[in-house]
């Protein structure tokens, strides 16, 4: 009863229906999590180009080959992609979809059209993007701040079809985490009480919660954005009376909240990966689970510390610099007890594991980096320079998108039915981590040393020249090691072995099904018991992966 | 597939609000909207509360708010818990809406009277 | 170097301090609290980091996996373990509030008796208005040594911020609105000024430099400054009106044809000689000119225009201009006029300048 196999077994959700409309028309969570992953990371790469462009442009300080104009364009657009359409969608909904529901022991999400719906507002997302770089491009920075995003004169056409579009990514967004929310609180089966839950599902609820709570005020605040720029309204023009620092109280109530929404799931992945490569019970479960859910709470409450030098009261700055600082407790007792967990563990450092261990160092730096932006008198002098960008890059790519990236290893033969060369994946995220930390740890220095952000020259400071070459060459390695991750994942595809259904010996649900599971997950109800409990698996040769013990008591017999 | 409902009718399908039920609510918020107009047009001045006006105005606001989460959106008949979520969505409005004004109030002093070329090209507009 | 890296960081926090690894050198009063407040979290970092990654390694190496067995051992939780090290961090967290609001109210707070100075950021320059000598600096501030110095700013049209890395003061700049900053130079110097808040095009070029000058000869400086332009001859009027007066033209009046809040200066001599020019009244501008008329001759309409904007309003604008009364000297309006009558010898096509003050060409 540990493998529960589907009554044909080569019969799996990839080959289930065949033909381009059973895709597009799907209501399985599964092919819905695959159509994300493959738009995400596609969004990825162009994103990454423009990336490549900022940085090769940089390497001078009279600017290497874009005009002004260009090089504002490029951060914007750059901003834009992996803000709305990556990051934010990434996990929730390319791996939150798929995992979600067999994790659970569930059949599907509570709403699979609505899910659906979900993904075809990403794409009119996406679309809405490209006519925006079709019609003028945008170059307001990708926090759109008034009054330079009103005025027509200044700021190019693109900009109300990127606002449309960011608008209905929002409603992607809430969708999704409408679904997630209802999935957990209704479908989980006898016997998945909350505290039996993996703890990537307490972090993907806890970031639905955020989802739903935050999105709107996004959705108003550039609605008003719109009218204000077609109609002139006159709320954050300051020739009409308005107010332009309202405008950044509105947007960053939300887009704090979202920076949540980009870590906490991918937070949840790093508790799994570290716990299953290294068959070690995660330390301090209650913790973990209540730690997520302080998190998406006191995420609300903090927005202000975006808004130090902006004209925000005295009052204020220092009652959001005392709040942030309660934010950063819960974040760091997850990376004591991730550590804990490493203890006395069985670690093999396979690609997941790799990219589980460069989130903690990671976001370590990007945490402890924090304190320096929640501390008032520190973050005069470093807000909007480049210390702030290497702290969102820290935080945001090197711990979001690592861990979705783990998520992504650890999940791929249970997706694809495939296993990747592990060769390969272990060089490739090595270059991650390595080319990660060269390109935006001098960003730190650059930034306490003076240089400002969204800087397309920097005639003025030559000096700063030596720090961005090292930049750029750390973006290099940082690319390649993209590259060889996307040609070795491709790769298995087709010509990767089959994998076994529990080739790492997790204890989650989504092990006990068939890689690729079958369409419908389970054929019968799994049995639930100590998502952390690795005593009852062994290793199997024949099938390369981990099976049920013989004489391991099952989760109905367990005295849990 | 699971059965998700709790409810206390075997049909499943919940309970069903009758439709001339909803037509009398929404004649209701008709009829206060329509005292809102009224309110905004009444000069209060000679009751001495000026702000009367916009006193009137949010508290039938708040009336009518109240009537849709009853009654349209179903909370009179649901579960407490749905009627907490949906008052707690409201401490995070107050909670932001707050917070902005309160900052916005502090520095008022610091705001330069009477730079508003646009509102004084309106107001010229409407004067003639 | 290693070793000069680690003297600097523990002399990082004195008065006055040079440049180190992560700062650049303290150059004004308030930066002593802000670097304060820097080491204390740098040093708490430094602590949190090695002992994180100490662990990491440790453990990665001692329980490497060997083969495919499970071994299952080790705690999975310890109440005083994950109390202690809840607590703890929080009190450090405390510590660090506390020492950054200080530092940060020290930065707010300026002295009574501030000496202050009028700025306006726009894009893409910073003007700077000694009131107390009417004079002008754009692109570069001169303030004394050693005194309190107040800027109370706003933008002329989108957020700019004013950003001096080595006196670590930073503020944005919002229209509509004033904000402020004040800080004390220590020494004497040349120190960057850049904005910080994206402001479109031209954000990286708008740059200036501070000059911190000796308390004496402050005033020297600015007396010359106020009246740079009295001894000059016409001829160098333009040049000098181009660069310390037209930007506070700027925001209404462009310089390459587009028609904006007013109407360009492009070519508005020409116009204007010609009596081209249609009011709000009806009245022409031909009718205005010539003997016996309102005023006689060209130069007579623009300086009324500068200082009584309302008298005439030309058709198709809204009659925004506020009066320069009082703030434009009887030469520096004839500076201005002169201006209109060379535009095309200290600005191109485009509408960019290519004079300097003192009349050389500009790169």
């Amino acid at each position: 009863m540990s493998t529960l196999t589907p009554n044909n077994p080569n019969d799996n959700y990839l080959n289930h229906t065949k033909g381009i409309r059973s895709w597009l028309l799907t209501l399985d969570h599964k092919r819905i999590g695959i159509m994300y992953l493959i738009c995400i990371l596609l969004a990825f790469l162009m994103g990454g180009i423009f990336a490549m462009m900022i940085r090769f442009h940089l390497l001078t300080p009279e600017g290497t080959f874009m005009t002004q104009d260009q090089y504002n364009q490029a951060f914007t657009v750059h901003g834009a992609i992996m803000v709305f359409l990556v990051i934010i969608p990434a996990v929730p909904a390319a791996l939150g979809n798929f995992v979600l529901p067999i994790m659970l022991g569930a059949k599907d999400v509570a709403f699979p059209k609505l899910n659906l719906f979900s993904w075809y507002l990403w794409i009119f997302g996406l679309v809405f993007f490209l006519i925006a770089l079709g019609s003028g491009g945008i170059d307001t920075g990708w926090t759109f701040y008034t009054p330079y995003s009103i005025d027509k004169a200044s700021s190019m056409g693109g900009v109300i079809p990127a606002l449309i579009g960011t608008f209905i990514l929002g409603f992607s967004s809430i969708f999704t985490g409408m679904n997630f929310i209802v999935t957990i609180h209704r479908l989980r089966p006898k016997g998945m009480t909350w505290f039996r839950m993996p703890l990537f599902l307490w972090a993907t609820y806890a970031t639905a919660i955020i989802q739903v709570l935050a999105t709107p005020v996004i959705g108003i605040t550039l609605l008003l954005l719109v009218v204000e720029r077609t109609m002139g309204i006159g709320i954050f023009d300051p020739a009409m009376g308005g107010d332009p620092v309202l405008y950044q109280h509105f947007f960053w109530f939300y887009s704090h909240p979202a920076v949540y929404i980009m870590i906490l799931p991918a937070m949840g992945i790093v508790s799994e990966l570290i716990s299953v490569h290294s068959h070690r019970h995660i330390f301090g479960y209650k913790f973990i689970a209540y730690s997520s859910i302080a998190i998406a709470m006191f995420g609300f409450l903090v927005w202000g510390h975006h808004m130090f030098t902006s004209g925000q009261s005295q009052l204020m700055n220092v009652i959001f610099s005392l709040i942030t600082f309660s934010v950063s407790i819960p974040s760091a007792v997850k990376v004591f007890n991730w550590l804990a967990t490493l203890y006395k563990g069985s670690i093999v450092l396979n690609t997941p594991m790799i990219y589980g261990l460069s989130f903690i160092f990671i976001f370590t730096i990007g945490g402890l980096t924090g304190l320096y932006c929640a501390t008032l008198a520190t973050d005069i002098h470093l807000h909007d320079s480049y210390f702030i960008v290497a702290h969102f890059h820290y935080v945001m790519m090197g711990s979001a998108l690592i861990g979705f990236l783990g998520g992504i290893h650890h999940w791929w033969p249970k997706m694809t039915g495939k296993m990747y060369h592990e060769g390969w994946g272990q060089i490739s995220s090595t270059m991650v981590f390595v080319g990660f930390n060269v390109t935006f740890f001098s960003q730190f220095m650059l930034g306490s040393k003076g240089m400002p952000r969204r800087y397309a020259t920097y005639i003025e400071m030559p000096e700063f020249q030596v720090y961005h070459i090292w930049s750029t060459s750390g973006s290099v390695i940082l690319a390649l090691g993209f590259v060889i991750c996307a040609i070795y994942l491709l790769h298995s595809c087709f010509c990767g072995k089959k994998a076994p259904a529990n080739p790492w010996g997790g204890r989650s649900l989504e092990w006990q099904c068939t890689s690729p599971p079958p369409w419908d997950n389970f054929a019968e109800q799994p049995e639930v018991g100590d998502c952390y409990d690795y005593s009852v698996l062994e290793w199997n040769e024949e099938e390369q992966g981990y099976v049920w013990r013989a004489d391991a008591k099952h989760p109905g017999e367990e005295n849990v | 597939m699971s059965n998700t409902e709790h409810g206390h009718h075997e049909s499943g399908l919940g309970h069903i609000v009758p439709v001339k039920f909803l037509a009398f609510i929404c004649g209701i918020l008709l009829f206060l909207t329509a005292v809102t107009v009224w309110v905004s047009r009444y000069d209060f001045t000679e009751i001495n509360i000026a702000e009367m006006g916009i006193i009137m105005a949010l508290a039938v606001a708040t009336v009518k708010a109240t009537i849709v989460g009853l009654y349209f959106m179903h909370l009179r008949w649901d579960r407490p818990f749905i009627a907490f979520i949906f008052v707690g969505s409201m401490l995070f409005v107050v909670l932001f809406i707050g917070i902005a004004l309160t900052d916005s109030m502090a520095y008022q002093p610091e705001i330069i009277k009477g730079n508003t070329p646009k509102v004084t090209e309106a107001l010229e507009k409407l004067q003639h | 170097m290693m070793l000069s890296t680690v003297s600097s960081l523990l002399l990082a926090t004195t008065q006055g301090a040079p440049a180190n690894f992560w700062l650049p050198k303290q150059a004004s009063t308030s930066a002593q609290g802000v670097d304060f407040t820097f080491f204390v979290i740098t040093w708490i970092c430094y602590f949190f980091f090695f002992a994180i990654v100490a662990a990491l390694l440790i453990f990665m190496i001692k329980y490497r996996r060997k083969g495919h067995e499970i071994i299952v051992r080790g705690p999975t939780h310890n109440t005083p373990l994950e109390l202690a090290w809840t607590i703890l961090p929080l009190i450090l967290v405390v510590v660090i509030f506390v020492v950054g609001m200080r530092g940060y109210l020290d930065l707010r707070e300026a002295p009574a008796g501030s000496y202050d100075i009028q700025v306006t950021g726009q894009k893409w320059s910073w003007t700077f208005d000694h009131t107390e000598y009417g004079a002008t600096q754009v692109g570069e501030l001169t303030v004394p040594v050693g005194t309190p110095v107040r800027l109370l700013m706003t933008s002329n049209d989108v957020l700019h911020s004013l950003w001096i890395p080595d006196f670590r003061v930073k503020q944005d700049v919002v229209p509509g609105r004033y904000t402020s900053l004040w800080f004390e130079a220590l020494a004497v110097g040349d120190y960057n000024l850049n904005c910080a808040e994206y402001c479109g095009k031209d954000h990286s070029k708008m740059f200036s430099i501070v000059h911190v000058v000796p308390k004496e000869e402050f005033p020297v400086i600015m007396t010359k400054l106020a009246s740079e332009y009295e001894d000059m001859s016409i001829g160098e009027l333009p040049a000098y009106a181009i660069n310390r007066l037209y930007n506070r033209c700027q925001s209404c009046h462009s310089l390459d044809g587009t028609s904006g809040t007013g109407p360009s200066f492009q070519g508005l001599w020409d116009r204007v000689s010609k009596g081209e020019a249609e009011f709000t009244s009806g009245e022409k501008l031909s009718n205005l000119l010539g003997d016996a008329t309102t005023y006689n001759i060209p130069e007579n309409y623009i300086r009324t225009s500068i200082l009584d904007p309302q008298a005439h309003i030309v058709q198709g604008y809204l009659g925004s201009m506020p009066s320069f009364q009082g703030q434009l000297k009887d030469k520096q309006i004839t500076a201005v006029i002169e201006m209109f009558k060379h535009l095309d010898e200290v600005t191109d096509a485009e509408g960019n300048i290519t004079v300097n003050p003192d009349g050389t060409p500009r790169q």
